[in-house]
């Protein structure tokens, strides 16, 4: 139902639809292919469209893709020159509606990075790519608006050709119970199959001799004698096929998801919003789950990146141990420029620079300031930031609010307010970033005409880069090293004054490569660019966090400790996820990283097991041999991943190498090879796994995982609405999982378990019975018995237990996460303990009717006494039972027991009454059996017998266990005090720095500054320009 | 203010009960308390055990089989079934005073009246004396509803196979036979005689049977079933009753009489009796026995030693059960404290 009422809220979002010569409002579902669009700024994308033109130069428009990559920085998207010249030059709507196409493309695909197509216009063949087109889910930024021509709507879009089929999710437990079921309803049937023929074997006897009896049998045929039986048995032995249990548990099941949205611990005060339970049938699932499978972006961090730290010349500014929400704002009012969001307080550094005392400092904003790749939109008198990186906008609105503001950038200039004095800078080269050179630089001419290289990057790159004797370099690493144990992500800031001569013939150099042939010119420039990133002068290191969620890194910790196995799945850059890993504690500073080539090697190998022990025991890990453990991780890319699709039987080698790796990272992974992962991981282990996510690219990973997990947060997310269960932050997994999932799961098995038990143990004996009444399908109880025994005197109390029922309360829960492997281990629910809970209701079975048998044997007492005994051996049991099973006994647990026990005293007396017998002596024939019964001490004292003996073995093993955990727990209690230490290790233990620096798809945008594509300010370059880079674009 | 109550408008409740906080009673077991339990409970079974077992040895038991299998036995002759109106003499001796009040039953074997085709063929309507039911009894009575169209009263399968058997005991004093009186009254259930079945409010109650048939076994209709006591005619005979409310196995015993008056109030006194034994059941047709038990009664009832014996094995279990944990305990415990 919920997913119904957000699929029709989504179907009739509004958008503008071109309809002869004018815009009108239209809904999401009336779209169709071929309509032309208008789609307004930070309006979502209802259909992959082809982006015809837009309201910026040259019809650039940016794009969000959070929702389908899980990348937060905006990609540039642009439109055929060919429709942008011809569409922009006239009032648009009427050239909009007189556009007459024909845009040849490939069947719906999945794929979200490429495109193929062809634009058949005004007599033109024109190619189609990636490039041109805006996919639905994406959000339009920073653009006014922008036309598309719808290409492919509804199930055939991209993002949705990724999400996946929805399933009907089952649990394991309730698979394993269906079995069972069926091998109940089997047994029944073939009990009922002997049973009868047994009754036409005693007909056929009886015929022959039995003078009284034989009268009755139907039609003297024993044939059909026994299948009139069969009906009988099938009826009486009915109860033992638990239909009943079913309605049960969909009862159980939903209170426990009310009981998940009741939590208060889970509801999220910001957002007003409750977790929520959206699949109800799930929730022991989540008591066992093996492998927590996490998006990263929007799900461990909160897409903020924060300037938290800096060290210039040796000196840290700012402090990383106290928490953001608690640093005291400096006083920035005498920048005219500052608006706010500066995580630092360095009063010191401001002072420093506004006393003109450092020339370090003011260098080191100056380079933040300048070296970059950002873009400026004036907004309100303010310049506003829009970058490629994150990162990147977080160090120049940084370097804005302590006084370098960057105002503004041409192709050649870039203007910079230094402490509110207005300086050009010329902007001479850009040497920009890729994924291999970790690094980029600008050239700027300054005002004063000296040249000046700024560089920034990671740490390793630039610290081979500098002059030998480098100021404060040993004390740069020391922060360096500081910032890493903090978890923030660092880049080293150079620069280079740049003699004139250099620069000149490098500058020659840098021409004649602009005219060789692709391939050699990358390297040649790479070549060039490395010349002139030399002899720097390390100036300071920025410190970056990025903002992980509240709890992350405590969730994660206690999620690993409680045995679950924590993976990222991310659209998102490798550099990027794994800082992210370290941060938020998945992978430990000493974790070594195991990457494909490796790992490639490794499963080469013929003995992939060996290999990689080996691997372990020798080389990096031998450091330190004590820590070697379990300290390995794998990261591995989404087009490294494609190549498990040829080499299937890489699976099982992989998931048992992952399994002995602390966690895997998989980075750059589309929508769907999230998906294929969560497949390869169910179809390698037994274990639940789940999802979580909160993008439009995390709903097939969570359609596919046993339990998927939606992030409500602020926005309310895609993933939601295809979510088994939605919260609103990732720290609410704690309870979740080793609470309510916990609970959930002990409850839900012990309830079956109870279940099963109590109804076959009270019908399996008319089976014995069988064996002494000629197998005529007797009843031993009175119909009234049958029909209230389910309802009234075995329900209430085995309800309470599962609604109430903890052995340990969830604060407990969650300080010993070791408790949760039970769940994993299947240890309550395991299809062996099903089968045993069946034979020892076999057992009670024979016990209710054989001890009574022993009794009444060659008595006086009649059929009815003997009912009413073995109806009250059967109850005392049940009763025992469940008594032995509560461990929490609430009071409405104490009711339910002594109601149910004083339900079966006061029923049989009502049934048993003269009263109704009168009414229908057809019905209530059992009158009088219970007066005389109960005051008869031999029926209590059998009834007592016969319980007892039959709860005996289940006392016993409850004794026995009493007295072995009574051992365990001892165990588990030295290892509880573990974790404790291992935190406090993890701080001291020496890390790896970690530097890094990354924008989307490895390039950065460098080449649009340059050819000064998207630079609204300047007058749009000479055509030639734009299409030089366009075909570079192809 | 009202936009403030909106946005925590989500808040779950906080109540015990939405919080999953309930007061609870979480009974921590130890060892301590476990195997002391068990002994206990072990303990109570065997102190239980030996009550019955006792009290079961003290409960005295005449147990007779008068079938007439054996070519010895003195009714052997009866046991053909050609034979009509047989009686036979079932003589025996009683070396010490059988203690009273002393209850009579007829025993049947391999009998199968929980057959439940034949223990639901009666109409309980009509045994409640509605006569509308004199005239159309009621389909479960099949095969035994009506002879030609005539509807059979008591109809039905258990009525038509009462058992028909009449014994008459007779202490040898001095050898003349003094005859043991025998009480029949209350012997059924007080709710069967006084709820369950009655008869037709017709007087006489002849009438009442007037276009009915006796059931096919009978020698005499069910209102000449005790002529000398209106309470004990018809379908309230003591009698019938007994022999209406069905045993629950094949094997079973069904109060006779009770031996409560004159001489005998006190017991059986040792000496010489003969049981005078009208023999008309048939029970050689499906390997049934038909017996007669004497027997004194306690507070639990007739001699029953399987009661007994059962909790002596059932205690013992868990006393022994609580040495085995016990030792399981000590294993386990002491090692840890190394």
């Amino acid at each position: 139902m919920a997913r119904r009422r957000s699929d029709s809220e989504i179907n009739s979002r509004p958008c503008d639809v071109l309809i002869s010569q004018s815009f009108s409002r239209a809904r999401w579902k009336d779209l169709h292919v071929g309509d032309v669009l208008r789609i307004h700024k930070d309006q979502v994308i209802p259909a992959d469209l082809l982006l015809l033109c837009s309201s910026e130069p040259h019809s650039l428009c940016y794009v969000e893709t959070a929702d389908i990559d899980g990348e937060t920085n905006l990609k540039f998207r642009q439109a055929l020159s060919a429709t942008h010249n011809n569409l922009t030059s006239h009032p648009s709507e009427e050239t909009l509606a007189a556009f007459d196409g024909v845009v040849l493309c490939e069947e719906p695909n999945n794929r979200l990075y490429t495109f193929r197509g062809q634009l058949h216009w005004q007599g033109e063949s024109l190619l189609l790519d990636n490039e041109h087109i805006l996919l639905r889910g994406t959000v339009l930024r920073n653009t006014q608006f922008a036309y598309g021509l719808t290409i492919y709507t509804g199930a055939d879009t991209k993002i949705l050709r990724n999400c996946g089929k929805l399933r009907v999710k089952r649990t394991q437990m309730e698979k394993d119970f269906n079995r069972v079921v069926i091998g109940i309803v089997l047994s029944v049937l073939l009990a009922a199959l002997l049973l009868s023929i047994g009754a036409g074997v005693f007909s056929s006897w009886a015929v022959n001799h039995t003078e009284v009896l034989s009268a009755l049998v139907v039609n003297g045929n024993p044939v059909y004698t026994g299948f009139l039986i069969f009906w009988s048995y099938i009826i009486l032995l009915s109860p033992a096929m638990p239909i009943v249990l079913y309605i049960s548990f969909e009862v159980i099941h939903t209170v426990h998801s009310l009981f998940i949205g009741w939590d208060r611990d889970m509801y999220w005060q910001q957002a007003d919003t409750p977790a929520q339970a959206r699949n109800t049938s799930l929730n022991e699932e989540l008591g066992q789950v093996g492998y927590l499978l996490s998006d990263k972006t929007g799900t461990l961090t909160q897409n903020r990146l924060l300037f938290r730290q800096c060290c210039i010349a040796g000196d840290i500014y700012g402090d990383s141990s106290c928490r953001t929400e608690d640093i005291e704002p400096m006083d920035l009012s005498w920048n005219p420029f500052s608006c706010g969001g500066l995580f630092m307080s360095a009063p010191r550094l401001v002072e420093k620079l506004r006393g003109q005392q450092c020339p370090f400092s003011r260098q080191f904003l100056r380079a933040l300031s300048l070296c970059h790749t950002v873009m400026a939109e004036w907004k309100q008198e303010a310049p506003v930031y829009q970058a490629a990186s994150p990162d990147e906008e977080a160090l120049v609105s940084a370097a804005r609010e302590l006084g370098w503001a960057f105002l503004s950038r041409t192709r050649d200039f870039i203007v910079v307010s230094e402490l509110g004095v207005e300086r050009q800078y010329q902007l001479l080269a850009l040497l920009d970033f890729t994924s291999k050179r970790r690094r980029m630089s600008v050239l700027v001419r300054e005002p004063e005409g000296g040249l000046k290289l700024y560089c920034k990057g990671a740490d390793i790159v630039i610290l081979e880069r500098l002059q030998k004797d480098c100021l404060h370099q040993e004390r740069t690493e020391t922060a360096l090293e500081l910032f890493a144990q903090a978890c923030l992500r660092t880049l080293c800031v150079a620069v280079r004054s740049v003699p004139e001569a250099s620069w000149e013939q490098w500058r020659k150099t840098l021409a004649q490569s602009a005219t060789m042939a692709t391939s050699d010119r990358d390297a040649l420039l790479e070549k060039l660019y490395d010349q002139m990133e030399r002899e720097l002068q390390l100036i300071g290191v920025t410190a970056i966090e990025d903002r992980l969620q509240e709890g992350v890194p405590e969730t994660i910790a206690l999620l690993q400790q409680a045995g679950l196995k924590v993976w990222v799945l991310t659209g998102d850059k490798k550099e990027t996820a794994v800082n992210i890993g370290y941060a938020c504690k998945l992978l430990d500073p000493d974790t070594r990283l195991l990457e494909w080539q490796e790992l490639r090697q490794i499963l080469q190998s013929p003995d992939p097991g060996v290999t990689f022990f080996k691997a372990r025991q020798t080389e990096l890990w031998a450091v330190d041999k004590q820590t070697a453990g379990a300290k390995t991780a794998l990261v591995l890319t989404g087009p490294e991943l494609t190549e498990f699709d040829q080499r299937p039987e890489w699976g099982a080698t992989f998931m048992s190498l992952a399994d002995q790796c602390q966690s895997v990272l998989c980075c750059r992974v589309t929508p769907g090879q999230k998906a294929d992962i969560v497949t390869l991981v169910r179809k390698h282990t037994r274990s639940v796994t789940m999802a979580i996510g909160d993008g439009a690219n995390d709903v097939n990973m969570i359609k596919t995982a046993h339990i998927g997990v939606g992030l409500a947060g602020v926005e309310g997310g895609q993933a939601v609405q295809s979510a088994d269960f939605a919260l609103s932050q990732f720290r609410f997994l704690q309870k979740l999982l080793l609470v309510h999932g916990r609970w959930s799961y002990r409850r839900i098995s012990l309830f079956l378990r109870y279940f099963l038990f109590k109804t076959c143990c009270f019908a399996l004996v008319h089976i014995w019975f069988g064996f002494f009444n000629g197998f005529s399908a007797q009843s031993l109880y009175e119909t009234w018995f049958i029909a209230f025994y389910t309802m009234f005197y075995t329900a209430a109390p085995i309800m309470c237990v599962a609604f109430f029922e903890q052995d340990v309360n969830s604060d407990s829960s969650l300080k010993w996460p070791e408790l949760y492997k039970s769940g994993q281990r299947q240890e309550l629910s395991s299809p062996l303990l099903l089968t045993s809970s069946l034979l020892y209701a076999v057992y009670t079975s024979l016990v209710l009717f054989f001890i009574p048998f022993g009794v009444f044997h060659n008595t006086a007492y009649d059929l009815q006494t003997m009912a009413v005994t073995v109806a009250m051996a059967a109850v005392f049991t049940a009763t025992i039972e469940i008594v032995l099973i509560t461990r929490y006994w609430t009071k409405f647990n104490v009711a339910a027991v002594c109601v149910s026990v004083l339900l079966f005293f006061i029923c049989s007396k009502i049934t048993h009454s003269p009263r109704l017998f009168q009414a229908s002596p057809k019905d209530y024939f059992f009158l009088g059996a219970s007066d005389k019964a109960f005051i008869d001490p031999l029926v209590w004292l059998t009834a007592l017998l016969t319980a007892w003996t039959a709860v005996l073995p289940s006392v016993t093993a409850l004794a026995l266990n009493v007295i072995l955990t009574k051992h365990d727990k001892h165990k588990v209690h030295s290892v509880l005090s573990q974790p404790v230490e291992l935190r406090s290790k993890l701080r001291r233990g020496t890390s790896l720095r970690r530097s890094s620096y990354a924008v989307s798809q490895g390039a950065g945008p460098g080449r649009l500054i340059t050819s000064g594509t998207c630079i609204r300010s300047t007058v749009p370059t000479v055509d030639e320009k734009v299409t030089a880079s366009n075909d570079r674009t192809d | 203010m009202v936009k403030q109550e909106r946005e925590i408008g989500n808040r779950p409740d906080n109540t015990a009960f939405t919080q999953q906080r309930l007061p609870a009673w979480q009974p921590m077991l130890s060892a301590g308390i476990v195997i002391p339990g068990f002994v206990l409970i072990g303990l109570a079974f065997i102190g239980i055990g030996v009550a019955l077992f006792v009290t079961s040895r003290s409960i005295q038991v005449l147990e007779m089989d008068y079938t007439g299998v054996e070519p010895t036995s003195p009714c052997f002759r009866c046991s053909d079934p050609d034979v009509k109106n047989c009686v036979c003499n079932l003589a025996f001796n009683i070396d010490t005073l059988f203690k009273g009040p002393v209850f009579f039953y007829y025993g049947l074997s391999n009998y199968f009246q929980n057959y439940r085709k034949y223990s639901v063929s009666k109409d309980d309507d009509q045994l409640s004396g509605d006569l509308d039911n004199f005239e159309s009894p009621s389909d479960t009575c099949s095969p035994y509803e009506t002879v030609g169209s005539v509807p059979i009263v008591p109809c039905g399968s258990i009525a038509n196979s009462m058992f028909n058997d009449t014994f008459k005991l007779y202490q040898i004093v001095n050898g003349n036979e003094k005859l043991v009186p025998f009480d029949g009254k209350g012997i059924a259930w007080w709710t069967d005689y006084n709820v369950k079945y009655r008869n037709p409010s017709v007087t006489p109650l002849k009438n009442a049977f007037n276009n009915t048939v006796k059931p096919i076994s009978w020698p005499k209709p069910a209102y000449e079933l005790d002529t000398s006591d209106a309470a004990n005619n018809g379908f309230i005979n003591q009698d019938f009753l007994v022999w209406m409310r069905t045993a629950a196995l094949p094997d079973f015993r069904k109060l006779y009489r009770r031996i409560t008056e004159g001489d005998y109030a006190k017991g059986l006194p040792a000496g010489n009796y003969t049981l005078k034994i009208a023999y008309n059941y048939p029970v050689l047709s499906f390997q049934g026995r038909k017996m007669v038990v004497f027997s004194n009664v306690s507070w639990m009832g007739g001699k029953n030693e399987f009661l007994g014996i059962a909790y002596l094995v059932v205690g013992s279990m868990c006393v022994f059960m609580s040495i085995v944990m016990l030792i399981v305990y000590a294993k386990f415990k002491f090692p840890e404290e190394d």
